[in-house]
């Protein structure tokens, strides 16, 4: 169990323009998973490397338990990385690529055999220790590369991409793997991807980055409720944005004043944007709500299974609802309808 | 599929004609005459006399046994030291952009050097009166240059394993940086994080992963430095003797008789270079099998 703090990390490449990471601040919990989101070349793999000792920062610091991890090579930071493609060494057997760790601690080889069996039996993989990594089916090799890691007793896991090479079902498999895994040696850990999905799925924590800078470190549900700002908010889906002003406490917009009960009036900047998840605007023909209710015209309806997609136009601006198929009102092309967006569902952010 | 089959085996006729009358017609032929038979001197019989005679005769025998041992010497040695230099070399400067730019430009120079030319420029540098016993006599490191330890023509073949180092180190150079660029750093990197100091990066990671390139690049070179000639000629002396040089002062004996022990001797070696390349692919066919 550690704790990890990072304090304005900054680390740049001679060939890139910005920062590859930029001024990044986290603080991670003991025992807590923690997703580092954000697409590709967004600085994520950087941090984990900075964490490992990989690559040392322009500046800042990694602080675990309390102590800088900057003065401490990478094999004594106690700091395990697992990488995307595995890496199990070819010419080593599943049980020496296991007990790798251990041998390299110079630990008693009865003492590196039973550990090893007993990783080997924590990733439900107890009957392959003498076959090749070439022998083992993608999902295998994933295992035993968590297995070889874990063996150590890491301060900190650091998972890179754990579930991209795997297919739908493994993946599945694997995700729950993991958390089973992490909740049973409650083991701080990290993992990188670029799937907001898996995310949302595996982490307690996501850490959403773009271009070297973290935007966001909150809950996977606040990431979709109340996001930080716009990309934060079309990162996950959102796809309603209607700019606001300040107005008697609530928001000014032209489509009409929106009732507001966020708590973050008072943070909120004099202009600012309102955003509501698609599926949290409701339709009526008939006026049916009490506030904030909006006269709009049907521009689209995309039937998708279970759920119905609409695009509406309200006075000029577009908002995308999605409803549940089942019990629908007969809603079709150019009608007019009325919109409510909740007004506990709204949420407001300064850019 | 009948029909392809023709197509391949006629496809293949030509070459193999060649490959089979100018290569195998050859060894045939000198095999003969290794077994005695010279119709161009009235000799007809059959016999193994002049592998006997090079290998036990009272004339040739020391001759033989000691050539054989410093043949294994030299290319033992020469073969281990260039993989040993290229290895550390490549992980050395692999980082490096500049300076990996510099020593893949002058191991490219060195690659199609004759051996000839590497021979006479390890007299130039190293003999007593080279340029590196002036320099050392020049700056008071040595009295005069005939103080310079001999390094070329003694006896222990330094020279020659000296020219075979500067050679084939850039060989396996060329080869070993390929092989690590393209294996990347990822796993030292795993290895690191798992705890693996320098030395164990390099003992279980780097080593286990180069070697089957590096042996094969061994096999190659221990077999060319077994065999070949000019080298031997011109850095050796006349005791012990490499086989190769033994072998073609056979040759150039007026005694046409001499021929057999000749052929014989070539043969030898022959047949010890196919021992280690069966050697070889035993070896890695198990590997394979293993794997």
């Amino acid at each position: 169990m550690s704790k990890l703090n990072i304090k304005n990390l900054i680390k740049s490449f001679p060939s890139m323009d910005r920062p590859a990471v930029n001024n990044v601040n986290l603080d991670i919990e003991s025992g807590e998973l923690v997703a580092f989101l954000g697409p590709s070349g967004c600085g994520k793999t950087t941090i984990l490397k900075m964490i490992t000792g990989l690559f040392q920062p322009d500046s800042g610091d990694i602080i675990l338990d309390e102590q800088s991890l900057l003065n401490i090579p990478t094999e004594k930071r106690g700091v395990v990385m697992v990488f995307q493609n595995y890496l199990l060494f070819p010419y080593m057997n599943v049980n020496e690529n296991v007990g790798f760790a251990l041998k390299m601690k110079g630990v008693d080889k009865n003492i590196i055999d039973q550990k090893v069996k007993e990783m080997l039996e924590l990733v439900k993989l107890p009957d392959i220790g003498l076959r090749k990594p070439k022998q083992l089916s993608g999902g295998q090799q994933q295992r035993v590369a968590l297995a070889r890691a874990l063996i150590s007793n890491p301060r900190i896991l650091l998972l890179d991409e754990p579930l991209s090479n795997l297919d739908a079902h493994l993946r599945d498999e694997m995700r729950d793997l993991i958390v089973t895994i992490q909740q049973k040696l409650k083991v701080t850990t990290i993992f990188v991807t670029h799937d907001q999905e898996e995310a949302v799925l595996l982490a307690d924590k996501i850490a959403l980055i773009f271009d070297g800078e973290l935007q966001n470190f909150t809950s996977p549900k606040k990431y979709y409720e109340k996001p930080k700002n716009i990309k934060a908010a079309k990162f996950f889906g959102g796809v309603n944005f209607i700019n606001a002003k300040k107005y008697n406490d609530n928001l000014s917009t032209n489509i009409g004043t929106v009732h507001y009960k966020g708590e973050n009036y008072t943070d909120l900047n004099e202009d600012n944007i309102i955003t509501i998840r698609p599926e949290n605007i409701k339709l009526s023909k008939n006026n049916d709500f009490n506030d904030n209710s909006f006269k709009g015209l049907i521009k689209s309806v995309i039937f998708s299974g279970t759920h119905t997609r609409y695009k509406i136009i309200v006075n000029d601006l577009e908002l995308e609802c999605s409803l549940q198929s089942v019990g629908l009102q007969d809603i079709k092309k150019d009608d007019t309808i009325y919109v409510h967006l909740p007004s506990d569902k709204i949420w407001a952010m300064n850019e | 599929m009948g029909g392809e089959r023709l197509k391949i085996i006629l496809s293949l006729t030509p070459p193999l004609l060649i490959i089979f009358t100018l290569f195998f017609g050859g060894i045939f032929y000198g095999f003969l005459q290794s077994l005695g038979y010279q119709p161009a001197i009235g000799k007809y019989e059959i016999n193994f006399s002049a592998y006997y005679n090079v290998m036990f005769s009272e004339r040739y025998a020391k001759l033989f046994w000691t050539g054989l041992g410093l043949n294994l010497w030299v290319s033992f040695a020469s073969t281990f030291l260039a993989a040993v230099f290229a290895l550390f070399g490549a992980l050395a400067i692999r980082k490096t952009f500049f300076a990996k730019t510099i020593c893949n430009f002058i191991y490219s120079l060195n690659l199609p050097m004759p051996h000839l030319v590497v021979a006479v420029g390890i007299i130039f540098v190293f003999s007593q009166s080279g340029l590196l016993a002036r320099f050392a006599s020049q700056i008071g490191l040595i009295g005069s240059p005939g103080d310079f330890p001999v390094l070329v023509k003694d006896k222990y073949g330094l020279g020659i394993i000296l020219a075979y180092i500067w050679k084939e180190a850039a060989f396996f150079f060329i080869i070993l940086m390929s092989v690590l660029q393209s294996l990347g750093e990822n796993f030292e990197e795993l290895a690191q994080s798992l705890g693996a100091n320098r030395w164990q990066r390099f003992r279980y990671v780097i080593l286990p992963l180069v070697m089957p390139n590096l042996f094969s690049a061994s096999i190659i070179v221990f077999a060319f430095s077994f065999g070949a000639y000019e080298v031997p000629a011109l850095l050796g002396v006349i005791y012990p003797q490499m086989l190769p040089v033994m072998a073609f002062e056979f040759f150039l004996n007026p005694d046409l008789n001499a021929r057999s022990e000749g052929m014989a001797l070539s043969i030898i070696i022959a047949i010890i270079v196919m021992i280690l390349v069966v050697f070889y692919f035993w070896l890695t066919q198990a590997k394979i099998r293993k794997d």
